[in-house]
């Protein structure tokens, strides 16, 4: 049994020890529908190829002397109700592979959202959303496509050469001679076909992806293109994609254009006549027998062609439920640690020698510091310095792989999970907002706060004088009606939202800058005043924060080069003092 | 043809090119290869008159072994089925074979002549057109055109079998021929009515579906924060919500689209019975021999799945034909900056005068009314004021990337539009707001203005910035790969290679254009000592948004609808307390020492 934060009343449970055990057991689901598309392919195949022998017995007819219309007419009525079986089944066919194909994109959808709302905040933490929102869209579409048309068209085309060959043994099972031969044949050049084209086809891709992305680089680039005078020197490179793309394009036309498939079927096609013929001559099957065979044999060439564009479509679809299935599958390593620590947290941050590394690479080396209750601390350094990873391993997101990190005194790994991360609270760089009003956001996850409570703290957050001028005040839904907010008011709604929720430890990624002095005020702040009264890490490029923080962390590829305040750095850190140095 | 739009969005280049004037553009591209074109036009024939021999041979056959069934006479039939199979393969072979080849050369000429006309714009085109639909005119356009090539290469062979394969059932007989005829017309409207119906589903479905995607892109993204504040169900119920809609939007889709193939195959079942009735009767009267009437009967396949193709293919071939029309359009859109004489620039002292120079984006938008300014060799100029105020037209009137309407712009005393460009633009050093890098290492993206630069020279630019520590901070150091468009380094580190890109070519003119992304602190001091480094001992203009840069320039213009208001050096400009001291107070305050040290008596 895993852990999940997070479970369903009344969850179906999928198979989900493989990708195809995990798509078979989606669809038996509902195994009516399967059930039905199966026997309506049977049907639908049925009445279409069963025409050609109908044509057979008509010929027949009006070969014999003094035959009735009465009789023709007959066969053309029954015709028409195998056309109208036809038309129906066919219908029955599509829409139950439909049903099956669209219950199986929303179930895995929401199995797959289930799923992740179980998740840790340590999964989340690590996961990129990009991925998972690729996995919950195209992933998920591809499992559709699979179904309709990828595995209906392989259900027909396998129907509509077994019911011609059910069909032709019915009239004579001598003349399944020529047929039999041929489905070998056709699976032998089919195979060949794949297996040539398949390369030149990637090849023919990935090329046009090349010069597309040559072509879209240098057009994005134009500006420095133009500065440098470099245009032939682009004119040269698409030029030289372009050609390498007409190669590859020859080249698969020169495959498709030797379809052997083809070629096969003529043959087949002349010699099953060829065997019809002597059986008629030796009486053993009527003339009309010899068109229906013939006819028989015309309808073969429809799942010659089709094939090749589904079984693609099945791989891709199995290939996208594997992914979704890792994710699923994801189990989170960090434990509850239910028995651990709970108490309220007065906000002490200790580390204690700590390193870390993520796959392999080392990302934080030997870090130690301490951080009082209550202090503002500002961490500074490059772009992968190490600066995000370090406050992650506050909140666990991240267990450290040597040191300690301390809360309070007590290791972190020794705190209940939930009692620590309820008092800690993170505002990322890019804030999100859900498509509800303003009032709604600040109080997501305070929903017994008021009115005047969210009012208050949309003050204190210097967010209330933007948040009135909007026509709909608090009621302004996100997103509706063009409106938008700025990373800073966004950041603004966040920092509202701590006041409500109170944290003793906050984690702020600050690292965007405000074009406009007034808007920076205001930032500025809203931070200090939620910076009082608890322990506050600040991740920033602010000199004015950076400036009067309690203390300065100053990373450098993972190493924390220096720390202390203002006044210690700048007698000490040569790297610091140049930053302020430029200012006199 | 007429322009067809097609749901795609139009450009103000775009223009409606006759039908004779596009297919004659088209043939041009065609006529090198007349040959190959021939060779595919007769194997076009060929293979259709050996298709449509191939059932004619079967029906004749049937009619034929009653009165001889000797086995001479048994082989001779199915030899003349299989001879004209093999044939009509053989046939489609090489058609297929000169047509890829034709193909495939004429969309490489036509990308290569729409790429270069692409290139030759001025970018005040760039500025107009998104990059994007540019991009797929030139790569998307001209296959869709291809696409339509090879289709009608095609099509042409199955209609041309159809045109073969009536005339010789009207010999046979009329009325029988013409009720086989008439499906063809009952298959076209069936597939464009039923095209009509799901081309409205599936944009129906295509808008339902980008909100849809919208919403579960914001589901899963407030996962994240769902759980910070323990909000799951709330959360789920609004993703539950959304799912179904999907999922009822998508069906309905499907289930149209799905119903066509089965209402074909029952039309086409219809036909064949009225057609077994008609010609049945039709043989009592000894016209029409019972293999006759079976060449009918396979006829029925042969009409009924080409005309359904062409209805089917209609669209794509519209598409085809204003892809063409697209990308001529493209080619023809005229460039505004035009030389008037390429007189050679060997080297500059960095002199730049505007005289009296008027410039607009568009009639509407005069950005220069009358704009006169001279900056001298070695000096650097800082532009400020509000967005708009025109000074990145001014930055961009120098590097001749956009064409001014009146007055004249002289470098070094000459004329700017009588400038050798390529030349001209080798000694201008611009450092654009978002640095751009290309695909490769950092030593590529440095030497991309002077591919002949040495190693040393590189690495000498590299160490001209801060004494090169910043190369420390890559991980392997000049030949660290930046990723797509730099992607692997960050904001700062690609500025950092911008500048020394510029360093390297050691322009006489520099335009720099402040980013106003924020950068880390370190970084950030890096960029600055690169950027004093860089402007030494040459003309700067700087548009500038950090205060440091203000400060330190010869010169500072304030500019407000195209006109210099005031002018001097910070220190003045800011005593003076005119619109200067309004921008200090709006953009600036926030970056000096005197906010910084404020804080703390907050």
């Amino acid at each position: 049994m895993t852990k999940k934060e997070f479970r369903l009343a009344n969850e179906y449970r999928y198979n989900r020890s493989g990708p195809v055990r995990w798509i078979v057991s989606h669809v038996l689901r509902y195994p009516l529908f399967p059930l039905g598309a199966i026997l309506a392919a049977i049907l639908n195949n049925w009445a279409y190829s069963y025409r050609q022998v109908l044509i057979g017995q008509a010929f027949d007819l009006i070969s014999s002397a003094g035959w009735q219309t009465r009789a023709l007419l007959m066969v053309a009525l029954t015709l028409v109700g195998w056309a109208v079986v036809q038309g129906v089944t066919g219908l029955a066919r599509n829409f139950a592979v439909e049903f099956i194909a669209q219950r199986i994109e929303r179930d895995a959808r929401d199995e797959l959202y289930a799923s992740l709302l179980g998740k840790s905040q340590t999964f989340h933490g690590r996961q990129r959303i990009g991925d998972i929102m690729a996995r919950a869209t195209e992933d998920v579409r591809m499992l559709n496509f699979m179904f309709s048309p990828g595995l209906m068209l392989i259900t027909d085309s396998a129907m509509a050469l077994l019911v011609p060959l059910v069909l032709i043994a019915r009239l004579d099972w001598r003349l399944l001679l020529v047929p039999l031969i041929f489905s070998g044949l056709l699976a032998l050049t089919v195979a060949d076909y794949n297996r040539r084209l398949k390369p030149v086809s990637i090849a023919l891709r990935d090329q046009f992806g090349t010069m597309n992305a040559g072509l879209a680089e240098a057009i994005a680039g134009i500006e420095v293109v133009k500065a440098n005078a470099q245009e032939p020197r682009e004119w040269a490179s698409f030029a030289r994609n372009a050609r390498l793309y007409r190669d590859h394009f020859v080249a698969q036309g020169a495959i498709q254009a030797r379809y052997l498939p083809m070629l096969a079927f003529t043959l087949a096609w002349a010699g099953g006549f060829l065997h019809a013929l002597l059986l008629w001559r030796a009486g053993a099957i009527s003339l009309g027998h010899v068109v229906a065979f013939v006819g028989l044999m015309g309808s073969l060439r429809f799942p010659t062609q089709i094939s090749i564009f589904s079984f693609n479509l099945v791989q891709l679809g199995i290939a996208g439920a594997g992914r979704i299935l890792e994710l699923i599958n994801t189990e989170t390593e960090l434990d509850e640690n239910e028995a651990g620590v709970a108490r309220p947290i007065r906000g002490e941050v200790v580390f204690e020698q700590v390193s870390f590394r993520y796959n392999g690479n080392p990302v934080l080396q030997e870090i130690s510091f301490v951080a009082h209750p209550g202090e503002t601390v500002a961490i500074v350094g490059q772009t992968g310095s190490g600066k995000t990873t370090l406050t992650r391993l506050i909140n666990r997101i991240f267990d450290a792989d040597e040191g300690r990190v301390l809360v309070d005194g007590v290791d972190v790994r020794d705190w209940n999970l939930e009692s620590l991360r309820q008092q800690i609270s993170t505002i990322e760089q890019d804030v999100f907002l859900f498509s509800r009003t303003l009032a709604e956001n600040i109080a997501f996850g305070c929903a017994d706060a008021d009115q005047a409570a969210i009012e208050q703290a949309a003050r204190q957050a210097q967010a209330h004088e933007f948040i009135e001028s909007f026509a709909e005040g608090y009621n302004t839904v996100v997103g509706e009606r063009g409106v938008t907010l700025s990373g800073g008011q966004r950041q603004r709604i966040a920092i509202a939202r701590a006041f409500l929720t109170n944290p003793r430890i906050l984690i702020l990624d600050d690292s965007t800058s405000a074009i406009d002095s007034a808007t920076e005020d205001q930032i500025q702040r809203a931070m200090r005043r939620i910076s009082r009264e608890r322990t506050t890490f600040i991740i920033t490029h602010r000199l004015s924060q950076i400036r009067w923080a309690d203390r300065i962390l100053v990373l450098r590829r993972g190493r924390l080069v220096d720390q202390g305040r203002h006044e210690e750095l700048m007698a000490r850190c040569e790297d610091y003092r140049r930053i302020f140095a430029r200012y006199e | 043809m007429g322009f067809v739009l097609d749901g795609l969005e139009t450009e103000s280049y775009d223009r409606n090119y006759s039908d004779r004037e596009l297919v004659r553009r088209i043939v041009r591209y065609f006529r090198p290869y007349g040959r190959q074109m021939l060779v595919v036009a007769v194997m076009v024939t060929l293979n259709s008159a050996a298709g449509t021999g191939g059932p004619i041979l079967i029906a004749r056959a049937i009619d034929l072994v009653k009165t001889d069934s000797s086995t001479p006479m048994l082989l001779l039939l199915a030899a003349g089925v299989l001879l004209m199979g093999a044939a009509a393969w053989g046939f489609n072979y090489v058609q297929q074979l000169f047509t890829a080849r034709v193909v495939g050369n004429v969309v490489l000429q036509l990308r290569q002549d729409v790429f270069q006309a692409t290139m030759g714009h001025d970018l005040s085109f760039y500025d107009e057109h998104p990059s994007g639909k540019i991009v797929s005119r030139v790569t998307s356009d001209t296959q869709d055109f291809s696409n339509v090539v090879t289709l009608v290469m095609d099509l042409l062979s199955q209609v041309l079998l159809v045109v073969i394969l009536s005339i010789w059932l009207l010999t046979i007989h009329l009325w029988l021929t013409l009720l086989l005829v008439g499906m063809a017309p009952l298959a076209a409207v069936i597939a464009l009515r039923f095209r009509r119906v799901a081309r409205q589903v599936t944009q129906q479905a295509r808008r339902a579906r980008a909100t849809i995607n919208a919403q579960i892109q914001e589901s899963i993204s407030g996962i994240v924060v769902a759980k910070s504040f323990r909000q799951e169900g709330a959360i789920y119920a609004t993703f539950d919500a959304n799912n179904r809609q999907a999922y009822r939007v998508g069906l309905r889709r499907g289930l149209t689209l799905n119903t066509i193939f089965p209402i074909m195959g029952l039309a086409s079942g219809l036909g064949v019975a009225t057609l077994v009735y008609a010609g049945g009767l039709a043989t009592r009267g000894g016209m029409v021999t019972p293999g006759d009437w079976y060449l009918f009967m396979q006829a029925v396949g042969f009409f009924w799945w080409p005309m359904m193709s062409i209805a089917s293919f209609w669209s794509q071939f519209q598409d085809g034909l204003s892809a063409s029309e697209r990308v001529f359009a493209l080619m023809d859109a005229e460039p505004r900056v035009v030389q008037t004489a390429s007189e050679p620039v060997e080297r500059l002292e960095g002199h730049i005068e505007f005289r009296h120079v008027h410039f607009a984006y568009n009639r509407q938008e005069v950005v220069l009314p009358d704009f006169s300014l001279e900056i001298h060799p070695g000096e650097t100029v800082a532009l400020v004021g509000h967005t708009g105020a025109g000074k990145s037209s001014i930055a961009r009137l120098i590097t001749r990337f956009y064409e001014f309407q009146g007055g004249e712009i002289l470098i070094d005393g000459r004329d700017i539009r009588r400038l050798d460009l390529a030349q001209y633009r080798r000694h201008i050093g611009l450092v654009p707001q978002e640095p751009f890098l290309f695909t490769g290492t950092v030593r590529d993206n440095i030497r991309y203005g002077r591919p002949e630069a040495s190693d040393e020279e590189v690495y000498a630019a590299a160490m001209q910035i801060s004494h090169g520590e910043w190369l420390a901070d890559l991980p392997n150091g000049l030949d660290t790969d930046v990723g797509e468009r730099g992607a692997s380094l960050s904001m700062g580190q690609r500025q950092l290679v911008a500048l020394a890109r510029v360093i390297l070519k050691d322009p006489a003119i520099l335009i720099l254009d402040e980013a106003t992304s924020s950068v880390d602190p370190f970084t950030e001091t890096q960029i600055q000592e690169g950027l004093e480094a860089l402007m030494r001992g040459r003309t700067a203009i700087v548009i500038a948004h950090r205060l440091s840069t203000v400060k330190h320039a010869d010169r500072t213009l304030v500019l407000d609808h195209g006109q210099i208001i005031e002018e001097g050096t910070h220190d003045e400009l800011l005593a003076r307390g005119g619109l200067y001291a309004g921008l200090y107070n709006t953009y600036f305050r926030h970056q000096s020492l005197e906010y910084i040290e404020s804080f703390g008596r907050q």
